[in-house]
């Protein structure tokens, strides 16, 4: 099993930066996440997560650090999210920090996910 | 096929942006570079009309009834988009040609998602978010993300063309404050 390492793009699409961590199960997702093909960008990432999951099994710390995500992209976030509360229930070691800007509607969005998936989030605001 | 209706939408009053034609890549990038940089001297205000700006507009790129095929041969979207700058707010609008039967179920769901408050509007998002993809591969929620972004009401506007189409139009306000 390998890291990922994506550079994030800001063109005509806005491509994020991907960094995941084999050694720590340190997790980073972070920049802009709107694509022309989204569930092909993360189907990739949830592989990675599945394959983490069931071989190495270590802890999975996550930094969500997205300033801005399409709808798509949410519904591809709300995948690894899915994926890393089941881990949890299993007994698997997860921790999610999502990093918003400073606006009521991204603390919202987050909030909604915290419900929809029954993962603890923790929301902390981006410096 | 010029009704009152799309006159109004063509109007040039308060125009701030406004395009009509392809919605391809090419094109959305340099209107969402527009939007970012230009708009509002507020960043926070740029960034909800580029947030509606990227739901709608990709809706016309795949649902639009008026096709063409960009430089790269692929089939895209026709359509128009106008963002008008009044006191007190931007009203967002994007319009395309449409059929009755796709487009009646779209304002139907306008008229659901208006009658909502906002946390009925987010547990919507929630419920949507995890149902399967639209057909066309669309998060089926940009709808609702719109109205939650802009909290203002969705409005619309069904005009028949004289060649017997439809022309579509959706507006949502964003306040400056």
């Amino acid at each position: 099993m390998e890291d990922i390492h994506i550079k994030g793009v800001h063109e005509a699409y806005f491509m994020p930066t991907v960094n995941f961590e084999v050694a720590t199960g340190n997790c980073e997702i972070s920049g802009e996440s709107y694509l022309e093909e989204t569930t092909k960008f993360y189907a990739p990432l949830l592989n990675w997560i599945r394959d983490y999951i069931d071989t190495v099994r270590g802890p999975l710390k996550f930094d969500i650090k997205l300033s801005y995500f399409n709808t798509s992209s949410s519904k591809c976030l709300v995948d690894i999210l899915d994926m890393l509360k089941t881990y949890q229930k299993k007994g698997g070691q997860v921790t999610v920090n999502w990093y918003y800007e400073d606006s009521d509607e991204e603390l919202e969005e987050v909030e909604d996910f915290i419900l929809e998936t029954g993962l603890q989030i923790n929301k902390i605001p981006m410096e | 096929m010029e009704s009152a209706e799309v006159k109004k939408h063509r109007t040039t009053d308060n125009i701030a942006i406004s395009y009509t034609g392809i919605f391809d890549t090419e094109i959305l990038s340099v209107l969402a570079k527009e939007i970012e940089g230009t708009l509002s001297p507020d960043d926070k205000i740029n960034k909800k009309v580029f947030k509606i700006f990227i739901e709608l507009a990709q809706n016309i790129s795949m649902y639009s009834l008026e096709r063409e095929q960009n430089s790269e041969g692929s089939d895209m979207g026709v359509g128009t988009m106008i963002i008008r700058d009044f006191d007190g707010y931007y009203e967002f609008s994007a319009g395309n040609r449409t059929t009755k039967d796709s487009i009646i179920p779209v304002m139907e769901k306008c008229d659901n998602i208006n009658s909502m408050t906002r946390d009925k509007l987010r547990e919507y998002r929630r419920l949507q978010r995890n149902m399967p993809a639209g057909k066309k591969g669309g998060g089926n929620i940009g709808l609702i993300q719109v109205a939650l972004t802009a909290s203002n009401p969705i409005e619309y506007a069904l005009v028949k063309c004289e060649d017997g189409e439809y022309f579509y139009i959706v507006s949502v306000k964003i306040n400056k404050e």
